[in-house]
């Protein structure tokens, strides 16, 4: 079962994206110093099992990322990704020292990441509560730090798997201070979307 | 090595003695490629999930295990009383994410699938890079029959397998 999309749902869509993610946008800069801004968010569907083109990095590049499990009354799947380079920065940023490589991954640094991604989807959550009503609770992030497209792809195949609909909200995120870009995926469990649109009306 | 058809996930590919199949960035998916050492042809699918439970099993026989393997066969030309005489390699069914609070373990089933399957129609399995934590991408030369496996911060594997497929040998 898919919900049918039209153009002002996927607005809306978009919409929830600004918000919620523009409180976990302040809620990282307000962690590092430095000012990060949000690009549009997109709303891509995955009908054919086919991966979008998410995130413009290469397929085989190393990237990090967490995926958190959602509960309540807006569940699904969160995900935020952050190419190698990008990582290196929050790192420096946030514990003034960087791994070289996949095998100076300590668990500080695996921590690190999993708390930015604390922070700010608990942020999103928040944003998207005070503007719905609903409730939600997220479970702790599982952490990968490997090749774009095996990371991806292993989180949309558990969507798949979990019947969650077909969909993603994928909102970047950058900073001019330095070389940097995050991607933040959510992947709505089936009969969500429509109790979103039920509460906004449309 | 020679130009690769990719399979994309869920596709399938094929080619016969010359070319190269291979996947990019699998995950939990599991590269499922298949040899007919009697036709030198080879197929590849790319396997997301164990068990079909989408209506698009039919459109997209490569998505699951239990519709890729049958997939393939008809590809090849072979019917499942003669598919002992086929090999077959598997690639992928990683598990990335760690500590996961709700561990589907979808590549591990994956994988578990495809040998269940593959051993009821008596297909040997020649070469095997699965499970784990890592990521694959992979190559197999059908002419030479070399595969080589890339994994993040891993010396990539190659290996010949022609013997193991019996590989015609040409001269050069």
């Amino acid at each position: 079962m898919t919900t049918t999309l039209n153009e002002l749902r996927t607005d809306a869509l978009r919409e929830i994206g600004n918000i919620g993610l523009g409180g976990a946008v302040t809620a990282l800069s307000d962690l590092t110093g430095v000012l990060f801004t949000l690009e549009a968010p997109q709303v891509l569907t995955m009908d054919t099992g086919a991966l979008p083109s998410l995130c413009c990095v290469a397929p085989e590049s190393l990237v990090v990322g967490t995926v958190s499990r959602v509960n309540g009354d807006w569940a699904g799947e969160a995900a935020f990704l952050f190419p190698w380079e990008s990582a290196r920065v929050l790192w420096q940023i946030l514990v003034q020292t960087a791994p070289e490589g996949l095998e100076d991954l300590s668990e500080l640094y695996q921590s690190v990441i999993n708390e930015v991604s604390n922070i700010m989807l608990g942020n999103y959550l928040q944003g998207i509560s005070q503007m719905t009503g609903f409730t939600m609770h997220m479970e702790p992030p599982a952490f990968a730090a490997d090749m774009a497209m095996a990371v991806l792809s292993s989180i949309l195949v558990e969507a798949l798997y979990g019947q969650r609909e077909l969909l993603a909200i994928e909102t970047a995120f950058k900073t001019p201070e330095h070389e940097f870009r995050g991607y933040f995926l959510y992947l709505p469990e089936t009969g969500n979307l429509e109790k979103l649109f039920g509460v906004l009306g449309i | 090595m020679a130009e690769v058809k990719l399979a994309g996930m869920g596709e399938i590919v094929w080619t016969r003695s010359t070319g190269a199949l291979g996947c990019i960035g699998l995950g939990s998916c599991v590269g499922t490629l298949l040899f007919d050492p009697r036709t030198q042809a080879a197929a590849l699918a790319h396997v997301m999930l164990p068990e079909a439970h989408d209506h698009d099993a039919l459109t997209m026989p490569g998505k699951y295990a239990v519709t890729a393997v049958p997939a393939l066969l008809r590809l090849l030309d072979t019917p499942q009383t003669l598919a002992s005489r086929l090999k077959a390699i598997l690639i992928g069914g990683g598990e990335l994410f760690q500590n996961r609070s709700q561990a589907l373990r979808i590549g591990e089933r994956n994988v578990e699938t495809l040998h269940r399957i593959l051993s009821e129609l008596r297909i040997g399995v020649v070469f095997e890079h699965t499970r784990g934590s890592s990521g694959r991408s992979f190559e197999f030369d059908v002419a030479t029959g070399l595969i080589r496996v890339r994994a993040v911060g891993a010396t990539p594997v190659e290996q010949d397998l022609s013997t193991a497929l019996g590989i015609f040998r040409r001269a050069a």
